[in-house]
Formats: structure tokens, C-alpha cells, sequence
């Protein structure tokens, strides 16, 4: 075929370039075949996840967390609700218009400053307005029309009914912070979410979360409402049974706010199975008032109440630790309990002088009595005759310098001084004025409450005993046991009968005639010790640490008055109140019954 | 008379390319399906269809009787083609209407008309009528001279109104025609790189500005703009370039491949001519007139509007996935996420609904349709009507290319429509025009 009037060698040459402009006309429709695969096949999810999140707007609402019971079936932390307005942009506006902003003004009659919440799944979300009332929020809800892109979300917030007092059993929440949200987002965690900060509400954070619900709701380009879809209503977390008493806890509390100095710690065990029935550190902080300004001031506070005392706190032990030594000395050095002992007030040791804390002496003391007297001379002569080596050896198996392992957070684990320390350490040789001290419970040993009252409680078992443990177990919505404590046997201490009856007659002669008379009652016999530590910072520390009744043991208590003085005067009284609240005993639990009916 | 008709219609049926008026049904058969979905979100579907159809039943009465009409009298007639387009272009200045900031619209109460659409047909008339009758001088420069002649005259009138997107189609088929007819490809390609500078430059100017004001932080686009602001570098640059082709020319020489010195000076020409005039449409372009060209360019400088077309499209074809979501059920159309759905984002509708199935089915129907265009451009009996089929040929195909490339986030976004798919009285009615004056090649291939 060729043109007409044309010549051939024209066609062909128009031909040629026919082909090329024919081939490239190919290869741009190959080039838009291939975008449109791209699109639709290999990114064809990523699309349509994206069409489908612009047109579903999810309003989260936050899921209660689970309430946390005490063992007297008090509620430790419950839940209450609040509504607060939120502002989703609809896509394509980013910030909320002033008409809208002025309608709700009028509508909740004050000031509205949009707050941004960054940390929205769904893009950026104003927070318009916070503790609206129910009304306010049928309010707000029926202006839907006029209100663009307005919400309002229930939010839940937690109770603390002991407040101040179990602030440290319970812990707090908050939301996660920005630099946690790296660490925390592998544990499924959500920038927004709420967790646990100490006490339960941490060592139990995964049990306690409940899960997110919220509405799903169809918008379409301006924003308007088209279809509401599902809502799903939030699940709350699991409950929790802890084994603390909510009345021993507030009593414990109390009279350790009411002491000399306001400052110290108390940890109350169940001497059979190792249950904490209190544990209180003072002074504590109003757990209700985390969202307030005054948590700052709690953050500044030179008391240091968001230091748990109880868990967290090293303290020297003093004469506390005096019944380590007697244990000791009874086994290593069959020290025979008629045996008496002068003492003058004094000891020397090379050029050192060592006095007793009874400056004119205690006189010829024999075992029992020097320990019910707590005469340190007494105990330094046993000291001596111990050898460093045997003192750290019974330490050790006395649960000293290792944390308990209860299941609360951050327990700090204690130390045990020894010469390979020392010398590593302060570059100094191990004196024999060390092994001194050291037998009084001074000079490089620190212990937590929780731990002395872990040691007297396989005291009071004669070497046997249970891990210390807070949550008895937990039951999800359904009612189902997700968790369930089971008693963990702590390693037996394994001394002779002799040591532990001549041990326990100590501890009772303590009370009957000794330092802690204080605690002494008509019917329940109570065994104890009672410590005066000294330490660099100030005053020194009262410690009382004990069990009851002594024949059948059923509670175990460690307190201690931080910078109290004397242990007997200031210390046996915050136990004698514990007691008599658990045993019923005295006009103020009468009291408390009637109040309780 | 009726002999006459009769065997009009005879040579209809039997001559007439059955492919490609296949190609054209289905093409409106699923324009009118996707303008009838896209149309039921404001419950406009039987406004937009009624017009739609009005408009393609007088376009297929234009069909038919330019087909009738033998197309070689528009090579005899072009100055009169040349004029009655003139003629258009002028009154729609002194009388049309203004919609969307262009005058460019007769209005006719429910139905506007716009007539650059069809001055563009009547442009490749010209144009094809001129380039077969000056054929054999096709290597002089007059001859390039006159047919830049020919496009400007045009080209001003439309940017009188000012319609930048129509425009842009007149490049391609100006330079595919000249191509066709000979002219060698190396002074056409230095005759695209002179007018992109001379343009270019200023608007990437402009583009970078509007960059760095709404730039938050900093990317390789603003650094790049910094980089180009400061100081001489763009003299720089350029002056690298024109080094690197005389010496690389040099080279050449040396090693013995011999390229007459002609094509490197042209070259430089080409390019030191582009930046010189880039300073002078730089003057007369004012301010505001250059950031509207650069936003219509590129819509993703406006702040306001963040390339949300362009997302929004993207998701929607991207959502339709395989099969799509079906008729009147994309989310992104019906719940009106996509803007302009009914006239240039027509094929994320397509996409969204229909799915990858139906969006690459059309991609084929509209490429067999260009090829069948050629195939007339092949076959015709004489040089214009092959330059006639080769001119709408490329309109169709670079209008499909631009707008299907935009839709996708290919290419920047212009307001061009996708030629018979697109909501749209004037583009469809063109459209079958343009088809008519095709099938009157097709249907006298063989008579000599």
C-alpha cells in the first residue's frame, strides 16, 4: 500500500517512524499497567487499610482497671468514671474550627483550651474539656450535628479508699511516659495506656489492664456521621485478692504517723504461710491525688514519701540482730545459758573502748538475761569468740543480703559486710573492732523491715517458713482464677532444738521483763527484740521486731521508727497497737467493732 | 440521493474498523457506569447521566456525518478550519462564561460547551494540512517556523482564557506530527529541552520558594533549593553542562566517531537560548501568575490542599485491590473521600470499584482504541489523512497517559480529563468528533 501522489520511498519513511511512535505509545500503557498493579496487587492491602481507618473513626474508651481486695474484704483500689471531650479531626481538618469551639463554650459555660493528645492510634486528638458531669455530657451528645468531630469519652480513674495508707501495698498509676513507650511497646503496650507504678498495681500490671473498647463509626469526607457501627464495650481488668488487712493496715499506718518522728516502716506477716497482712511505709502519699499539683510537692518532699521504706529502705539493724549472734553462739560455741557475763558499761579492745548502751552496767548477766537487757558487752565477748566468718555464715542463713522475693517491686536486697569486702572496698584490713560491732548489728550490715520480719517469722517457726507473698490470687471478669499463690517453703534454717527453745525464751523474757515490756499483755504471750541502730544521719533508728502469740505463733511484726532513739520506748508501742488490732484486745478495737457493724 | 445514502451505509458497515468502534463502546459503556456510581454519593446520578448521554447522542449525530464527509475537502479547506477555530477561541474570550477561573465556556443554560476542545481537532486539520503540503521542505527551518506559528496562534488564545491544562496537549501532537513528517527527532528533542528551560526554570523557581515556606524540616527538595538559591550555582550548572557536550563532542571526534559539528552547537544553542529567554518569560510572568501555574503543576505546594487529590486517588485504586469493592460500594467515592470523582478522577472510581480486573481491562480497551487509531493512520490512502489519524491518535493517548499517570501519582496534577471517560458534554462530544473524522480516513482507505 502506498500513498496516492505520493512516492514509495515517503510511505516508507513514514512508516518507520509510525513504528516507533506506535511503540512507544506501548510502552507508556506497560509503564501505567505496571503502576496500576503495583497499586492495586502488591500495595493493595496497605490501601485498603488505610481507606478503611479514614473511614471508621474509633472513639477509644479506656477500660477500668481490675479492683484490688483486701483480705478482710475491704476494697484496697476500686474505680470511679468521669467524661471528658475529645476532639477527632475529621480527615482533611486538623484543627478544630472556632465556631465549634465557641458552641461548646456555650454549651458547657467555660473557658475551652484544646489540649493536644499525642498519643492517639488515630492521628492527633484534642482533648477539649475534662471532668464533665453526665449532663454536660448528654449535653454535648445531642449537639452531635452542630459539633463536629466532638466526642465524648468516658474515662475511668482510680479509688484509693485508704488513701496515704496503703499507698505503698497498692501503688499508683499513670500513663506511660514518651522515653518508656520503646521498652514497654514489646509487652503490647500502647502510647496512652495507663500502668501500674509500684505496689500491686506494677507487679501486677498485666492482670489489672483491662481491654479497650470504644465506638466504630462510619464517617464520610467532611466528617459527618453516616452510619455508627459497633460499639464494644471495655472490659475490666481482673481483681485481685491481696492478703493485706485493710484494718491492721491503717492501724500500722496511723501509729506510725503518730510516732515521734512521723517517719519509719512496718511489715506485718502471717507467721504460717508468709502472707503479708501489712506493710507500711510513712509517711505515704494520697494516692487519690496523682493527677493533682500536689504530686509534685510529694516528688520534692524532703521525707521522701514515695520512698517505700518497707521494701526499699537499708537500715543498720542494731540489737535486732543480736538474736543472729545468740543463734550462733549457742550452736558454734555451745554456750551453756547459765553462764553469766560481767558487764561494767565498758569493753576495751586494744586501744578502742566499747560501751554498753546501759552506761553504769547491766552487772553478771547470764545468756537469756543479756539478751532480754540487750547488753551489748554480753554480745561482743560472743562476737569475738565467733570469728567474722561465723557471723556472716549465720547471717546468711537468716535470709540476709538476698531480697526475700515477695512480690512487690523494687526490694532491695540488703548487704552482709565481710573482710574480702572491706578490703576491696575502703582498701582497709578486717579489725577485730569490726567483728565487734558487727555482733550488735552495726558497721556495714543493712537490712530492709521486710527482711527482719521474713527472720523472725522462721524464728517463730523454728527454722521453717514461707516466701512473703501479697496476692492470694486473681479472678478475671468471668470469673475465672487466672492465678493462684502457691506457698514456697524458704530454705530451713537448721539449728538444734536447744538453740531454738533458748532463743525463744529470750524472746519472751524480752517482752516479760526485758527492753519490750511496752508490749506485754494479760492473755497472748509475744515474743520479741527490740533495736536502737545506730546511724551517721542522726538520731538513732527504734526497731522492734516480734511474733504472737509465742507458744503458736500466728503474726509476725517489723517495725522501725526512723530516727525514733530507743527502740523499746519508741518502737514496742506501734507493735502493741498492731496486736491488740489483730488480737481485738483494749478499748479502740471495741471501738472499731461497733463501728464496723 | 438514496442511492447515494445506500451505498454510504453499505460502505459504512463493510469498510468501517469494527475494533475500534468495540473499543469506543465499551469505553463509554463503562464511563457511563462508573459516572452513574460516582454521581449517586450527592444524588446526582441522573443529572450527570442525562447530561452525558444528551451529549454523546449529538456527538454520535457528529459522528456519523463527519464520517460521511470525505476529509480530505479539510486539507483544501484548512484556512477556513484555521479561521472558524480562530473564530471560537475568540468569542469564547469576549463571550463565554467564567467557571473555575477560566474563560473558556459557552453556557447554555443546563449544557456549557467548551470550545477549545474541538479547536484542538481543527488544530490537528491545520496543522496536518500544512505538513503534507510543505513536506519536502521539511528539513528547512522556515518550515519549523511556520508550524510553531501555526501552534502559537492557538497557544495564545488559550492562555487568554487562561487554560493552562488545554494547552499541554498541543505540545505532543505538535511534536509527534512534525516527527511523523520528518523532521529530525535530534532538533525537535533540542527544541523540547529549549522551551522546558525557557519555562522550567522560572517555575522551578517559584516551585522552590513555595517549598521552602511550607517546609518543616528539612528533606532533599529543600536542601536542593537552598543548594540552587545561593549564589551563582545555577550559572554554574549550565555552564557545566554546555562544557561536558563540547568536550564530550570532542572526544567523540577523537576517537573517530564522527558527528557533524552542527548537532553540539545546536545544542548549546538550544540550551543557552532556553536560559536566556527563561529570564525574560521570568519578567512577564507576574508573580501571582507563576505560583498559579506552579500550583496547578503541583498541587502538593499548596499547603492546604497537601497533594490530597492525589492521596486520596492512590487509596482508592489501591483499595479496589483485585476485584474492587463493587458498584456503588468504594468507600473512597461514595463516601465523597475522592475529589472531582465524576470528571478527572473518573479511573479511581473505575479502580475502586472494578477493581484491578476492570481498571486494567479499560487500560486495554483505551490502548487497543489508540491502536486502531494508528492502524487508519497505516492504511489511509493518502499522507494527510495519516498525519490527520496520527495527530488524534496521540491527543488519546497522551490525554490518557497525563491523566491516567496523575490519577496514580505518576505525574503532577493538571486538569486534564481522561477523553471519553470523564463526566464532561464538550470532552465527549469532541471526542466522538475527533472518532468520526477517523472512521472518514478508515472508510476511504480504498478508494483511489
Amino acid at each position: 500500500m502506498v500513498w496516492q501522489k505520493e512516492d514509495r520511498f515517503a510511505y516508507e519513511n513514514f512508516i518507520e517512524k509510525h513504528k516507533v511512535i506506535l511503540v512507544f505509545f506501548i510502552l507508556l500503557f506497560i509503564c501505567l499497567s505496571i503502576r496500576l498493579f503495583y497499586l492495586q496487587i502488591i500495595k493493595g492491602n496497605k490501601y485498603k487499610a488505610i481507606s478503611e481507618q479514614q473511614r471508621l473513626h474509633n472513639t477509644n474508651e479506656r477500660a477500668p482497671r481490675g479492683i484490688i481486695y483486701s483480705s478482710d474484704n475491704d476494697v484496697l483500689v476500686s474505680n470511679e468514671f468521669f467524661y471528658v471531650a475529645l476532639y477527632y479531626p475529621p480527615d482533611g481538618h486538623k484543627e478544630i474550627s472556632d465556631e465549634t469551639l465557641k458552641d461548646l463554650e456555650i454549651i458547657l459555660g467555660r473557658d475551652i483550651k484544646p489540649k493536644t493528645d499525642k498519643n492517639n492510634k488515630y492521628g492527633k486528638v484534642l482533648k477539649l474539656a475534662d471532668n464533665l458531669t453526665k449532663e454536660e455530657m448528654f449535653k454535648v451528645r445531642e449537639q452531635n450535628m452542630r459539633l463536629r468531630g466532638v466526642s465524648v469519652a468516658r474515662e475511668p480513674r482510680r479509688v484509693y479508699p485508704l488513701a496515704e495508707a496503703s499507698c505503698h501495698v497498692t501503688g499508683y498509676t499513670s500513663e506511660i511516659k514518651p522515653e518508656e513507650i520503646e521498652d514497654l511497646s514489646e509487652q503490647g503496650y500502647k502510647p496512652g495506656d495507663y500502668i501500674g507504678r509500684g505496689g500491686i498495681e506494677q507487679a501486677y500490671d498485666e492482670y489489672l489492664q483491662g481491654k479497650t473498647g470504644g465506638w466504630q463509626v462510619e464517617v464520610n469526607a467532611r466528617g459527618y456521621r453516616v452510619k455508627a457501627s459497633k460499639y464494644i464495650p471495655p472490659e475490666i481488668g481482673a481483681s485481685i485478692y491481696s492478703t493485706i488487712n485493710s484494718k491492721l493496715q491503717k492501724v500500722a499506718y496511723d501509729a506510725l504517723k503518730n510516732s515521734d518522728t512521723g517517719k519509719g516502716a512496718a511489715v506485718v506477716l502471717d507467721a504460717k504461710t508468709g502472707a503479708v497482712l501489712s506493710l507500711v511505709s510513712c509517711p505515704g502519699f494520697d494516692t487519690n491525688k496523682i493527677r493533682h499539683k500536689e504530686f509534685s510537692k510529694f516528688l520534692k518532699d524532703k521525707n521522701l514519701p514515695l520512698f517505700n521504706r518497707a521494701l526499699q529502705a537499708l537500715y543498720p539493724p542494731g540489737s535486732i540482730f543480736k538474736v543472729v549472734t545468740f543463734a550462733a553462739a549457742v550452736e558454734v560455741l555451745n554456750i551453756s545459758p547459765s553462764e553469766k557475763v560481767l558487764c561494767t558499761g565498758k569493753f576495751e579492745l586494744g586501744d578502742r573502748h566499747y560501751t554498753c548502751w546501759y552506761k553504769p552496767g547491766h552487772g553478771w548477766l547470764d545468756l537469756i538475761h543479756a539478751t532480754a537487757q540487750s547488753c551489748n558487752i554480753y554480745f561482743y565477748q560472743l562476737g569475738l569468740k565467733l570469728g567474722v566468718k561465723n557471723l556472716e555464715k549465720f547471717s546468711k542463713k537468716f535470709y540476709l543480703g538476698r531480697k526475700t522475693g515477695v512480690d512487690l517491686p523494687n526490694e532491695k536486697s540488703g548487704f552482709v559486710p565481710n573482710p574480702e569486702w572491706k578490703k576491696s572496698k575502703q582498701k582497709m584490713k578486717w579489725l577485730q573492732g569490726d567483728t565487734v560491732i558487727f555482733s550488735i548489728g552495726q558497721g556495714g550490715l543493712w537490712i530492709t523491715p521486710l527482711q527482719m520480719a521474713h527472720m523472725m517469722s522462721s524464728i517463730a517457726n523454728k527454722g521453717v517458713c514461707n516466701k512473703p507473698y501479697a496476692v492470694e490470687k486473681i479472678i478475671d471478669v468471668n470469673g475465672e482464677e487466672l492465678y493462684r499463690h502457691k506457698p514456697e517453703k524458704e530454705e530451713r534454717i537448721d539449728l538444734s532444738d536447744l538453740t531454738w527453745s533458748l532463743l525463744h525464751t529470750a524472746l519472751l523474757e524480752t517482752i516479760e521483763s526485758g527492753t519490750g515490756k511496752r508490749c506485754k499483755f494479760k492473755y497472748i504471750k509475744v515474743a520479741g527484740k527490740t533495736g536502737t541502730a545506730q546511724n551517721p544521719h542522726g538520731k538513732d533508728h527504734a526497731w522492734f521486731i516480734s511474733y504472737a502469740p509465742a507458744d503458736n505463733p500466728e503474726i509476725v511484726i517489723a517495725v522501725i521508727v526512723e530516727h525514733g532513739g530507743g527502740g523499746g520506748v519508741n518502737s514496742v508501742p506501734i507493735g502493741r497497737k498492731i496486736y491488740e488490732a489483730y488480737f481485738n484486745i483494749g478499748s479502740e478495737t471495741e471501738d472499731n467493732k461497733e463501728s464496723a457493724i | 440521493m438514496i442511492e447515494q445514502d445506500k451505498s454510504f451505509f453499505h460502505r459504512l458497515v463493510s469498510n468501517i474498523d469494527w475494533y475500534l468502534v468495540l473499543a469506543v463502546a465499551i469505553l463509554i459503556g463503562i464511563s457511563f457506569t462508573a459516572i452513574y456510581s460516582s454521581g449517586s454519593n450527592y444524588g446526582m446520578s441522573f443529572r450527570y447521566l442525562s447530561v452525558q448521554f444528551l451529549a454523546a447522542g449529538i456527538g454520535f449525530v457528529g459522528l456519523l456525518l463527519l464520517t460521511s464527509f470525505n476529509y480530505q475537502y479539510y486539507k483544501h479547506l484548512d484556512k477556513l478550519v484555521y479561521a472558524l477555530s480562530f473564530a471560537l477561541l475568540v468569542s469564547v474570550l469576549l463571550f463565554g462564561s467564567v467557571k473555575r477561573g477560566t474563560k473558556g465556556w459557552f453556557d447554555f443554560g443546563f449544557i456549557s460547551f467548551q470550545p477549545v476542545e474541538i479547536a484542538k481537532i481543527m488544530y490537528i486539520l491545520v496543522l496536518s494540512s500544512f505538513l503534507d503540503a510543505k513536506a519536502k521542505e521539511s528539513k528547512r527551518v522556515s518550515f519549523l517556523i511556520s508550524a510553531f506559528a501555526i501552534l502559537f496562534g492557538h497557544l495564545v488564545l488559550i492562555m487568554m482564557q487562561p487554560d493552562f491544562s488545554s494547552t499541554l496537549s498541543y505540545f505532543p501532537i505538535t511534536l509527534f506530527l512534525l516527527y511523523a513528517i520528518g523532521v529530525e527527532p535530534f532538533y525537535l528533542l533540542c527544541i523540547v529541552i529549549g522551551g522546558g528551560l525557557a519555562i522550567g526554570i522560572p517555575l522551578l523557581e517559584t516551585f522552590f520558594d513555595m517549598q521552602l515556606k511550607i517546609a518543616q524540616n528539612e528533606t532533599f527538595l529543600t536542601n536542593l533549593a537552598l543548594f540552587l538559591k545561593s549564589g551563582n550555582n545555577v550559572v554554574y550548572i549550565i555552564s557545566t553542562v554546555l562544557v561536558l557536550i563540547v568536550s564530550g563532542w570532542w572526544f567523540l571526534w577523537k576517537l573517530r566517531i564522527r558527528i557533524p559539528i552542527i548537532y553540539p552547537v545546536v545544542l548549546c544553542g538550544a540550551i543557552v537560548l532556553g536560559c536566556v529567554s527563561s529570564i525574560f518569560v521570568e519578567k512577564s510572568l507576574k508573580d501571582y501568575q507563576r505560583r498559579r501555574l506552579v500550583v496547578f503543576l503541583d498541587p502538593q505546594v499548596d499547603p492546604r490542599g497537601s497533594g490530597y487529590n492525589i492521596i486520596q486517588s492512590k487509596i482508592a485504586i489501591g483499595s479496589g485491590k483485585f476485584t474492587g469493592k463493587g458498584l456503588k460500594k468504594g468507600t473512597q467515592t461514595q463516601l465523597g473521600f475522592l475529589p472531582e470523582q465524576h470528571t478527572d478522577f473518573i479511573f479511581s472510581v473505575i479502580g475502586e470499584e472494578g477493581g484491578w480486573v476492570i481498571a486494567q481491562l479499560t487500560l486495554i480497551f483505551y490502548f487497543l482504541f489508540i491502536w486502531r487509531a494508528l492502524v487508519i493512520a497505516k492504511e489511509s490512502r493518502d499522507r494527510y489523512g495519516s498525519l490527520v489519524a496520527t495527530g488524534i491518535a496521540t491527543m488519546f493517548a497522551f490525554y490518557a497517559v497525563i491523566n491516567i499517570g496523575m490519577v496514580m501519582g505518576m505525574m503532577p496534577v493538571t486538569g486534564m480529563p481522561l477523553l471519553l471517560l470523564s463526566y464532561g458534554g464538550s470532552s465527549i462530544l469532541s471526542s466522538l468528533c475527533a472518532i468520526g473524522v477517523l472512521c472518514s480516513i478508515h472508510i476511504r482507505r480504498h478508494t483511489y
